[in-house]
């Protein structure tokens, strides 16, 4: 009975955990598109001008997107790591 | 129960965080952001958007470890306290609590101003205290009310701009590309720079976010999870917004432009965009001021709470759980802010304190990570990426946004040096006789890396150890 249960609560863990990857990677997968679509948008219309220095957009949206999504990963890997320690879906 | 006894209530989960976060921050992407553009054009705005973007991702980052590590309601200067030291806590307590009192005062106008706008016969002024009064009471009365209020404000106008955004790509609204190239970059290289100081207005005060800590049901999950959900909100919520506005406005108005995002609905002539951008930025307004109240409190609680201003603020409230004593001092401050007749003056210092604080925090960072290097659990149950190099970069970042204030804003900039050089010295004089130390141990930490009783307590273990031999 105590296996079962112990099993249930896993599996519940498991789909709670599931379900903040999910919002992490939506949220993750719009902002890579709205991004490069507005920068994209932007550049190409006024490649006239900022073609000389276009490397400072790509850099900093670089930096921009890499260290969140990276930041985004460690989080789901701590929330993984420790939710049955600190009992995060009971 | 006895106030003596009383604490703060522990029921936050992550929604609350994000909305304490892009509550306060959301308005600055209806309005203030475009100041950018008056500066360095369409090029200088995307620039200034990426550039503070990078910094307040690495803040966000920054800001979830020592939340999630410390679990304590005065934010960066709880961390400050901590790991540098009490005058350097007492600038960031005061540069936290000056930040976002500011930020309510200006909310608190404007909802005032766009309802006198809606309904002529209403005036500014009563309206004014009313809101303040308003908050203040909601905040008073439980953390719980005041954040879910803010979570269902803030998610009405973050869904109208993805609505007006999505509508605007797939051609509902008819836009002028033109718009882009004509005032890409209208004052040449300089303007680009100069428009740096206008960037953390797409997420300045997103690291408030994780002041809840204390607060939190689970903070080492509620933390970083609601922070960083709330910085992909503003990431995305920024670029939406500098789109929509540079396709639908004129480069020369939208640089001048008081509520830019409605301008732009106007612009696109759908009623219903018009309509719902127009209760987005009264409601953005609201969450904004709601979620200062709640963040200034908190850093005036923490301040009292370690005796660095009257002891008489960290009184909690026996029924509701809150720091009521620090909520209602918000008040009259908040209200004196609002009627100095210097509003501009005052947003300007709230940037300012800002900034120190992005100094601050990565800094506290760097210290936590020095004095303690273990990543068990019970320290570090979060553990951010990079570290402590892109520290490094946002103190390098924040730097650089501070240093173009001197364009325009000079005396604002040594002011605030002044000011905050005066708070450093004054409370690290007035802490030097306090015999007050750090409890590690009731926080169920080991002594910090470097400490007298932990070189003792080393020693110790050698000497038993050599015993043994």
């Amino acid at each position: 009975m105590s296996l079962e249960m112990t099993s249930e609560l896993e599996s519940k863990y498991h789909s709670k955990l599931k379900g903040d990857s999910l919002m992490i990677l939506g949220m993750l997968a719009l902002l890579i598109g709205v991004e490069t679509f507005v920068i994209g948008k932007v550049l190409s219309a006024t490649w006239e001008i900022s073609s000389g220095f276009s490397y400072l957009y790509i850099v900093f949206v670089g930096l921009v997107v890499g260290i969140e999504a990276i930041g985004c990963l460690r989080v789901r890997d701590s929330i993984r790591n420790h939710m049955f320690e600190f009992r995060y879906y009971d | 129960m006895s106030e003596e006894s009383a604490s703060l209530v522990k029921t936050l989960r992550p929604f609350h965080v994000w909305a304490l976060g892009v509550g306060i921050v959301l308005v600055g992407e209806y309005m203030g952001w475009n100041f950018t553009v008056a500066k360095g054009g369409i090029l200088g705005a995307l620039l200034a958007m990426l550039v503070a973007g990078t910094m307040y991702v690495i803040i966000s980052l920054c800001a979830s470890e020592l939340g999630s590590a410390t679990k304590l309601a005065g934010g960066p200067y709880d961390w400050a306290r901590l790991f540098v030291g009490p005058g350097a806590a007492a600038s960031v307590g005061l540069a936290v609590y000056m930040e976002y009192i500011a930020l309510e005062a200006a909310d608190a106008i404007v909802v005032a101003s766009i309802a006198s706008a809606i309904f002529p016969e209403l005036q500014v002024f009563p309206i004014t205290l009313l809101v303040i009064a308003l908050l203040t009471f909601i905040n008073y009365r439980g953390v719980v009310a005041a954040l879910t209020l803010n979570f269902f404000l803030t998610m009405t106008a973050f869904i109208a701009i993805i609505m007006f955004f999505f509508a605007t790509v797939f051609g509902v609204v008819n836009i002028h590309p033109e718009y882009l190239f004509e005032g890409a970059i209208p004052h040449g290289m300089i303007g680009l720079f100069a428009a740096l100081q206008f960037g953390p207005w797409f997420y300045l005060g997103i690291e408030g976010a994780a002041m809840c800590a204390e607060e939190c049901k689970h903070p080492s999950r509620a933390v970083p999870l609601g922070q960083q959900a709330g910085m992909i909100t503003l990431l995305i919520g920024a670029a939406m917004t500098l789109y929509l506005c540079a396709v639908l406005i004129p480069t020369d108005m939208l640089g001048v432009s008081v509520y830019p995002l409605f301008e732009a609905a106007q612009n696109s002539g759908v009623f219903f965009f018009i309509a719902f951008l127009g209760l987005g930025t009264f409601l953005t307004c609201l969450a904004s001021a709601n979620g200062c109240v709640c963040d200034s409190s908190r850093s005036w609680f923490a301040l009292s709470r370690d005796n660095y201003v009257s002891s008489w603020f960290s009184a909690v409230h026996p029924k509701y759980n809150t720091p009521y004593r620090a909520v209602i001092f918000t008040m009259p401050v908040a209200i004196g802010f609002a009627f100095s007749g210097f509003l501009d003056q005052v947003i300007t210092f709230s940037i300012a304190s800002g900034l120190l604080c992005y100094v601050m925090i990565p800094f506290s960072l760097i210290r936590f990570r020095t004095l303690f290097p273990e990543t068990s659990s019970k320290i570090r149950p979060f553990v951010g990426p990079l570290q402590p190099y892109i520290a490094y970069l946002a103190i390098a970042l924040a730097l650089t946004i501070l240093s173009t204030l001197f364009w325009g804003y000079k005396y604002n900039l040594i002011f605030a040096f002044v000011f905050y050089g005066i708070a450093y010295f004054y409370f690290s004089y007035k802490q030097k006789n306090s015999t007050a130390e750090n409890n590690w141990v009731s926080m169920g930490w080991p002594e910090p890396r470097g400490s007298p009783k932990a070189r003792v307590s080393k020693e110790v273990n050698g000497i038993e150890f050599g015993n043994d031999e």
